[in-house]
């Protein structure tokens, strides 16, 4: 089971407005929603593993931090974005970090924690 | 050892009086100079500080015999009368007036002739303290809702937070009871311990802020000059220990107060183990003088 981390993002958000519009219009399912909901799931962390290879560094200064269930959840101020090509500023990020390797379900620890980022603004 | 030197005004005095003890130079190396357990820096040769060190303890005697010391003159065949008393008692036996550097003291203190203070004043760098918030606390709430927080029950059974003034860092555990490091004064520290009080009661918790106790303070401070480990470790091996490596500094324990020192070649100090401020600066004023007796001249 993959994280539903990547759910409250620009296309998953809009994804679930869509679903939504489908549900009220009797077009589909409440329970035909979850699994594409679930099929997103699985479809963008594989995307994000398999088929990103660009880099960006960042920095900023840490206005606060907080570690629980395994999950990092840092808060930053002014922020700069860095790729090769370009640079982004802003005030404000907030990042939800979960562990690289191992799923949610799956309690094993991991040896290597490689954090998949998902930057909300 | 510097304790060759004689002393003329002494000596000077001690002829008429015919009191002294025959064929025993008062300073000679060979007296029973604290029986090998007391740390003992080389005696300080400066007669008038001897002289004032010997008029000292006579007054904490505060025997009827020393009444109405007279100043000047009638100080030194007192100061003789001590001497002689003192030699001529057998170790063991409470001598009349106090003990004297002549005399086996109680082998706790390191002992320290009568020289004016280091003047160099460690700096407390850490002090550790706990503190019960006297009710059962629920550590995902607080993770979840606190900021600065880190909980992972898995490797460590305590919220880990973290507050920016006095910067400091508090181990939170589900019982109540509360650890908090890291603050540089006793004030700083008990004052970080009540923000994380607070933070917790503002969660919802009834905390309360029960039996705050510091454990441990360390501080630390520079003797500015090069010292002789080996040296220090050989004449003070009961206290001492120096494996060059194992560690570079020697861990000297000290027995009163009971703290440990880690001396660096470079000068450095660092002491530890205190619970009251009042004791890294005592520990700092008996060792000095045993540094600088363990100066490096290169």
């Amino acid at each position: 089971m993959a994280y539903q981390l990547y759910r409250n993002t620009t296309l998953g958000n809009s994804l679930q407005e869509s679903l939504d519009e489908l549900i009220q219009t009797q077009q589909i399912t409440p329970q035909l929603a979850l699994q594409v909901l679930l099929q997103f799931d699985k479809a963008i962390n594989t995307a994000l593993a398999n088929r990103v290879r660009n880099r960006v560094n960042f920095k900023g200064s840490l206005n606060t931090y907080r570690f629980c269930d395994n999950v990092w959840t840092f808060v930053l101020n002014d922020v700069e974005f860095r790729e090769v090509t370009d640079l982004v500023k802003v005030d404000k990020v907030k990042i939800v970090a979960c562990d690289g390797k191992s799923s949610d379900y799956f309690s094993h620890s991991s040896l290597i924690i490689r954090p998949r980022l998902f930057l909300t603004q | 050892m510097e304790q060759n030197n004689s002393l003329p005004p002494f000596q000077g005095l001690a002829s008429p009086q015919g009191a002294m003890t025959p064929g025993m130079p008062i300073f000679s190396p060979m007296m029973p100079y604290g029986s090998g357990l007391t740390p003992q820096p080389v005696t300080n040769t400066n007669s008038l500080s001897l002289l004032e060190e010997q008029q000292r303890q006579q007054q904490q005697q505060a025997s009827s015999q020393q009444a109405g010391v007279p100043g000047g003159l009638g100080q030194t065949p007192q100061l003789y009368h001590s001497q002689t008393v003192t030699t001529t008692t057998l170790p063991g036996n409470t001598p009349l007036y106090t003990a004297t550097p002549l005399t086996p003291m109680t082998p706790i203190t390191p002992a320290t002739p009568a020289s004016e203070s280091s003047g160099i004043v460690p700096q407390l760098q850490n002090i550790v303290s706990t503190v019960n918030l006297g009710c059962k606390l629920d550590l995902k709430t607080i993770a979840l809702r606190a900021r600065n927080a880190e909980y992972n029950p898995k490797r460590f059974a305590a919220v880990i937070m973290r507050i920016r003034e006095p910067r400091t860092t508090a181990l939170i555990f589900s019982s109540g009871k509360m650890v908090c490091t890291g603050a540089k004064s006793e004030e700083q520290s008990r004052l970080a311990a009540r923000k994380y009080a607070r933070v917790v009661q503002k969660l919802g918790f009834p905390a309360k802020f029960l039996d705050f106790k510091i454990q441990n303070m360390v501080g630390s401070c520079d003797v500015k000059f090069p010292i002789r480990l080996e040296g220090l470790v050989l004449t003070h091996q009961q206290f001492s220990s120096y494996e060059p490596e194992l560690f570079p500094g020697l861990i000297y324990r000290m027995i009163k107060p009971r703290i440990v020192l880690l001396i660096f070649v470079s000068g450095k100090v660092v002491l530890t183990g205190a619970k009251v401020r009042g004791e890294i600066y005592e520990a700092f004023e008996n060792i000095y003088p045993i540094l600088k007796g363990f100066r490096k001249t290169t």
